[in-house]
């Protein structure tokens, strides 16, 4: 009996509570589902875009809401696992009934949970997830003219767009003639080396090679040394921040000075990066999606409220995805004229075109993507303990540090 | 084999049956949150991975520290062929354990040449470099951006019942093997190798045989798991905490050495896990959901400290602490 | 080229003997598989950095608080953790090792609450440091951490064969029940040893704060880092665990220079295989201590 009477209580426990978590009802509010990492390895990005969507709600909620209505966003921590961001996005779904899911940060975790969305058709607005296949029906057994069974809409730019940026500094500034590839073996990291190898080869510059490494790297002057061997004008580095500085650090311990450091985003752009390399940061560039000086109207003010609400350093571009992503929800929930359901919804997504603190963001089609907001990217570069941007040159607030004398820079 | 031993082998007893149906029923009683019957099935995997282990661990006294490796090659056995050429992940229910009996069995002639710590130490660096492996050679398996299916269903049902059938395979092979000789070797090797080894019972052979129904187990599993989740990645499935040592904790939870711990630990996981990470289903404050991970690990320390043998395995002492409030009750 | 990887391999090889010669005594003396080894290592990592950090105490300087505060918490984890596990009636002797992945979960998450999950790291005059020597470069908090830990690894040999404590320690390795009739008592050297241990771990977070960063998840990566130490340098032993350490550095780098820095964590592994099954006992075995 003793088998059989455990299993009793613990189903009769499941019961009893199930039941009660779904009888909640409250219609004075719109419920919205956003998925992030906010405990494990990742939940310091995470927090940085929950703060943010914070803001938006409050400051809507503040001004009367929507049509009368408060907003609420309700998190679920996807633990950084692809399991876990499965599981969350349904019982964001079921439990929560949410007609709209935000939210998305690893490539792995977003990737995954946009396929729970997509089956239970309900709209996923992702707004950091990189990998390209997200937006890409082919990979959800959809083609290109299915825009309206595909409920998948990215706020951000594709990880295999990230560098488009550094085009033209490229090609009329630097000229490079090798580069030398390293990335951390994650979806981002190996997606983001295998983009930006066919964008370099495009422009004309030589691969010298690809070189990967995993998470615990304490020494990384094996590789720099390799890399150093091979005499690249130019070095491309897709590692989060505390790889990035150390891989800044010990490029300059072993004196590797190639014409160029160029970091892909994520960890380069982060202030935790400036503190922990040092002076091994300064003049390092780095391709990124959004700078508090651009001129696109709110962005200064996010971050200058978002540094006075929660102090610290500021949020970087990831901070401005959430932010803008929060903008769009609120922008397509005023669009619904009170129908909350997952159809409207999406129908209203179809139709955004808003400016936000992130640029404008309009969901189009072109290649292989569908629901992909297309945008320009920028190059940034550290100088003098602060993030310059410099490239395009027409919205730089700064001029590129170039050629650079390494020698001098670490000092 | 005679009739009547036949009859004792598959002998079910009462409270059994009753659990075989109140797991049939879970799924309607569920019916009204798909999000319930995804926990349902979670629970089924667990138990199909802690029973697994517990052939081997519990049983027979081979603690493996990485029943990831099974479980991780037969999630790649469903996904690698839909990757290649387009082959459905079902089939994985045909290959995915087969395909683990296979890796046990070229493991086993490495790491059964160990002994207790070593043993552990061995399996648990089996699936490590297998996840590294799988990792690095994304001509083979995609690498770290994993395979990603678009499952076939999005009713909760079939699943619920693809995994029910393993969850019943696998108890009731257990079962079956534990009533036969195999099992009362099993145990002798449990008890003393040498010993077993000195009366003439061939330990190679029987550690071989729950070798291959326990890592069959494991690889129809993960199998399963691809097929459910449309997803793998080298570090969900080979992960030495998220599967392996979860697997070792399901049984401990529950009971080593029993057959029904695992299905018991099963159940207390998921739900412990998912009460905490979900902050009660909203009930209690959102902080509660940041302490997840701490819950499972006080779970952990109180279940070794004070119920050495699992939930099942110390259940009379359990029952005899809360008998007089029951008597109360009546 | 390849004196370069050496001397590379060699300085960080200093550090892995470091974090391993904790694990081969808790082995080799209790037995246990400590899965919290690189979870314990994390605490003292937070403690030197909180020194270093609100009460600007250099982080070498630290080990004189942080080696004793290590200590006394392994010695709580033994006595109330693992020890009574001991005597308890289990079906399966490895309970021991399952509490310690129990206590390796509670502490990672004890840290979170406390200190969230930011990286930190500690900045000094000599963190950046290094000493040019042609085409070769000395990490400075590298090279210290190598004589550290050759210290630390004779001091502890000194401990183990010249002492009435390290007697006892290597008697209750060897067989406890003899141990007890020797008037040893098992119980305080089990408690002391695993204390022992774990302030040696936690030396090792000292110094491998400065080169490297933290969070709370830092641990397990060196967990797995010290079983192969401790497998490669036989069960209880100094000697080899410096020996396996330095090893497993010089492996990993030759294979991060010229095989792939994606599989330098394999490397190890494979070797931690091979000594497994065809030098079981590890290089205690060939050196006799």
């Amino acid at each position: 009996m003793k088998a059989s009477g455990i299993l009793f209580v613990l189903f009769s426990f499941l019961i009893v509570v199930g039941t009660d978590g779904c009888s909640k009802k409250d219609s004075d509010s719109i419920k919205i589902g956003v998925l992030l990492p906010l405990t494990g390895s990742q939940a310091n990005f995470g927090e940085m875009e929950k703060n943010s969507y914070e803001m938006v709600k409050e400051q809507v909620n503040a001004n009367g809401g929507i049509a009368g209505k408060r907003l609420e966003f309700i998190y679920e921590d996807d633990t950084g696992k692809p399991d876990v961001g499965r599981a969350s996005a349904e019982k964001l779904i079921n439990i929560n009934n949410v007609p709209l899911i935000a939210g998305g940060y690893s490539s792995s975790v977003t990737f995954a949970a946009c396929a729970v969305a997509q089956q239970y058709r309900v709209p996923f607005l992702v707004n950091t997830g990189s990998v390209d296949k997200i937006t890409q029906p082919e990979d959800f057994n959809l083609t290109i003219s299915d825009g309206n069974k595909f409920y998948i809409y990215r706020l951000n730019p594709a990880v295999s767009e990230y560098a488009s940026g550094l085009e033209g500094l490229l090609s009329t500034v630097v000229k490079p003639a090798s580069v030398f590839i390293i990335h951390e073996n994650t979806a981002f990291g190996s997606e983001g080396a295998a983009s930006f190898k066919k964008f370099a080869e495009a422009l004309g510059i030589n691969v010298l090679d690809v070189k990967s490494y995993s998470a615990g790297v304490i020494d990384f002057k094996p590789l720099l040394e390799n890399a150093k061997k091979s005499n690249p004008d130019m070095v491309y580095m897709i590692s989060y921040v505390m790889d990035a500085a150390l891989l800044m650090k010990q490029s300059r311990e072993i004196n590797f000075t190639p014409k160029l450091f160029v970091g892909a985003g994520a960890g380069f752009t982060m202030p935790a990066f400036k503190e922990n390399a040092g002076n091994a940061s300064n003049l390092v560039l780095s391709a990124t999606l959004w700078h508090q000086s651009l001129p696109i109207k709110g962005a200064a003010e996010y971050f200058d409220s978002y540094v006075k609400k929660y102090g610290g350093e500021g949020p970087d571009y990831h901070g401005a995805e959430a932010y803008a992503a929060a903008q769009v929800i609120v922008d397509v929930l005023k669009r619904c004229n009170g129908d909350y359901t997952t159809e409207t919804i999406k129908s209203a997504l179809d139709k955004t075109d808003l400016m936000t603190v992130f640029g404008p963001v309009k969901f189009t089609s072109y290649g292989k993507k569908i629901h992909q907001n297309k945008m320009d990217t920028f190059v940034v570069q550290w100088i003098g303990g602060q993030l310059k941007l410099i490239w395009p040159k027409n919205l730089a607030n700064a001029t590129f540090d170039y050629p650079i004398d390494w020698k001098v820079a670490w000092e | 084999m005679s009739g009547n031993e036949k009859i004792k082998l598959l002998e079910i007893k009462r409270t059994e049956w009753f659990i075989l149906a109140s797991a049939i029923a879970a799924p309607f009683i569920f019916s009204f949150s798909p999000y319930f019957q995804g926990l349902l099935i979670f629970v089924l995997l667990w138990v199909i991975m802690g029973t697994s282990w517990n052939l081997l661990a519990g049983f027979t006294g081979q603690v493996s520290f990485g029943h990831a490796a099974y479980f991780g090659i037969g999630a790649y056995a469903a996904a690698l062929p839909f990757l290649h050429w387009g082959i459905s992940p079902w089939w994985g229910l045909l290959t995915g354990g087969i395909t683990a009996v296979f890796l046990g069995y070229v493991l086993g002639i490495m790491v059964f040449r160990l002994r207790g710590p070593y043993f552990a130490l061995g399996t648990l660096a089996s699936a490590e470099i297998l996840r590294i492996v799988f990792g690095e050679e994304k001509w083979l398996s995609n690498g770290h951006n994993g395979i990603l299916y678009m499952t076939t269903w999005v009713s909760k049902y079939p699943y619920y019942f693809v995994a029910l059938i393993l969850t019943i395979g696998a108890i009731l092979s257990v079962k079956i093997v534990m009533k036969s000789k195999a099992g009362y070797y099993f145990l002798s090797i449990r008890e003393d190798e040498d010993a077993a080894e000195a009366i003439g019972i061939n330990t190679k052979k029987y550690k071989n045989i729950a070798t291959i129904i326990s890592t069959f187990w494991a690889g129809m599993a993960g199998a399963f798991y691809m097929i459910y989740m449309g997803f793998v990645d080298p570090e969900t499935v080979f992960a030495l905490h998220n599967i392996s040592i979860i697997t070792i904790l399901v049984g401990i939870i529950g009971g080593v050495g029993t057959i029904w711990g695992p299905a018991v630990g099963a159940v207390i996981m998921v739900l412990v896990q998912e009460l905490f990470r979900s902050s009660f289903f909203g009930f209690a404050p959102d902080w509660v959901s940041r302490f997840h991970a701490m819950a499972f690990g006080l779970l952990v320390i109180f279940v070794i400290l004070y119920m050495a043998g699992g939930v099942v395995g110390d259940w009379d002492l359990i029952a005899k602490k809360f008998r007089l409030k029951k008597s109360a009750e009546q | 080229m390849i004196f370069q990887t050496l001397v590379y391999g060699l300085l960080i090889g200093g550090l892995y003997a470091m974090i391993g010669i904790g694990m081969t005594l808790i082995m080799g003396v209790l037995g246990i598989i400590n899965l919290a080894h690189g979870q314990l290592m994390m605490v003292a990592m937070y403690i030197t950095w909180v020194l270093w950090q609100y009460a600007g105490i250099d982080p070498y300087l630290s080990i004189f608080i942080t080696i004793p505060l290590i200590f006394f918490l392994g010695q709580g984890i033994s006595k109330y953790l693992l020890y009574p596990l001991i005597k308890k009636e289990s079906i399966l002797p490895e309970n021991q090792v399952l509490m310690t992945v129990g206590i390796g979960v509670v502490l990672v998450e004890l840290i979170r609450a406390i200190f969230s999950s930011d990286y930190r790291s500690v900045r000094t005059s000599y963190t950046d440091a290094s000493i040019r020597l042609g085409q070769i470069s000395l990490s400075v908090p590298l090279a210290i951490a190598f004589l550290i830990s050759i210290i630390f690894t004779i001091g502890l040999f000194i401990l183990l064969t010249k002492t009435d404590l390290g007697r006892s320690i290597r008697a209750t390795a060897q067989d406890r029940s003899a141990a007890t009739l020797m008037g040893i008592s098992v119980k305080k050297i089990t408690i002391l040893t695993y204390g022992i241990g774990s302030a040696l771990v936690g030396a090792a977070g000292v110094l491998l704060l400065p080169v490297y960063y933290l969070f709370p998840d830092v641990g397990p990566i060196f967990t797995v880092k010290a079983f192969v130490i401790t497998i490669l340098g036989g069960l209880g032993s100094p000697i080899g665990a410096i020996v396996g350490g330095l090893v497993l550095g010089v492996a990993e780098t030759f294979g991060a220079t010229y095989l792939s820095m994606g599989y330098r964590d394999a490397i190890g592994l494979v070797i931690f295989l091979l000594v497994l099954v065809f030098l079981p006992g590890g290089l205690k075995r060939l050196t006799k201590i």
